[in-house]
């Protein structure tokens, strides 16, 4: 039971119940809210349980409803779909050199590649606890997430709008308090406002998905050369 | 509407993608600018989903209610309170907002 615990609520690590429980309470809530407005919308119960266990995300499906929605053909709402995704790719490289070396527990465990979970999993200092954390957040978020889906499809089109109790504003109140400890670093802080303006300028004339996958280009700003050990900006800036 | 067709191939592109991000970046095998750019991705994205998902609504930009929601968060982040405080309460502004206005 102490081996499962290490990877449930992994012990010497930022990650704790609250965490954990805030992370649950979260994807919960975002599989009842997005099942129910796909299932509003005329998807059947079975191809829902596909996007909740097969697809393991969000925001491919919303992308293509909304690509759909707005006259483009489904190849184009696939793309974008793949498009919205494709920063999993990137979050399951950032986490998989403190993976396994078994290439297939590495191919597994990358079903649980979310924002939350590589982002709390890198939070940690050490390289097993970055690892142990990674799966405790995958596995904090994919169950409820899979429970909320269910029950999503069970209450259907019942609830009335979601958006009444403020539901919508869960998933990015989530991750800014996620990140917020990476912005008291001046380069991160940076990189992050660079990213939001891109997105935020582009996402009415390109594509769905584009604005994401552009503003991911603000991390080159860290190949700008790190600066001296004990020089601090605040000091050197004249005001 | 989703169908099937269009679910298998979504799930197709995003664990493809997935598995290919753990499985084919060798990020240990990077040199030190590229490990440090790696870093900073989720972040880069991160903050992008955030604003993307605050204040725009189907490819539009849209001020309304959520943004309220998320700067209690913010605020709430920045005390240091619990996350399903700043959580909590992010829904309940968000709500409180659009009823009153």
């Amino acid at each position: 039971m102490n081996a499962l615990k290490d990877w449930v609520l992994p012990p010497g690590t930022k990650f704790g119940m609250g965490e954990a429980l805030t992370v649950a309470f979260a994807y919960f809530t975002v599989g009842v809210t997005v099942t129910i407005l796909h299932v509003s919308q005329g998807t059947s119960w079975s191809a829902m349980l596909g996007v909740i266990f097969l697809v393991n995300s969000v925001t491919p499906g919303l992308a293509y409803v909304a690509v759909t929605d707005a006259g483009g053909s489904t190849t184009a709402g696939v793309l974008s779909g793949w498009l919205v995704s494709s920063r999993f790719g990137l979050f399951a490289a950032a986490i998989a050199p403190y993976l396994w070396p078994s290439r297939w527990k590495r191919a597994l465990a990358a079903h649980g590649a979310f924002d939350p979970s590589v982002a709390l999993g890198l939070r940690e200092e050490e390289p097993l606890d970055k690892r142990r954390v990674y799966i405790a957040a995958a596995f904090w978020m994919i169950v409820p997430w899979w429970f909320g889906g269910v029950l999503g499809i069970l209450i259907g089109s019942n609830v009335g709008d979601p958006g009444a109790l403020g539901l919508d504003a869960i998933f990015p109140a989530v991750l800014l308090v996620i990140v917020w400890p990476q912005l008291r670093e001046r380069d991160s802080l940076t990189i992050a406002l660079v990213a939001l303006i891109a997105a935020l300028a582009l996402v009415e004339i390109t594509p769905g998905g584009v604005p994401a996958l552009a503003a991911a280009c603000a991390a080159l700003l860290a190949l700008r050369p790190p600066l001296p050990p004990g020089f601090d900006p605040e000091e050197a800036a004249p005001c | 509407m989703l169908t099937w067709t269009v679910v298998i191939a979504l799930a197709l592109g995003v664990y493809g993608q997935r598995a290919a991000g753990a499985l084919f970046l060798k990020a240990d095998r990077l040199p030190e600018p590229a490990k440090r750019v790696l870093d900073k991705l989720p972040l880069a994205i991160i903050a992008a989903v955030i604003a993307l998902t605050t204040v725009t609504a189907g490819g539009q930009l849209s001020l309304d209610a959520r943004l309220a929601g998320v700067a209690v968060a913010g605020f709430c982040a920045w005390r240091k309170l619990p996350m399903l405080v700043a959580v909590v309460a992010a829904a309940a502004t968000t709500a409180l907002v659009r009823a009153v206005f």
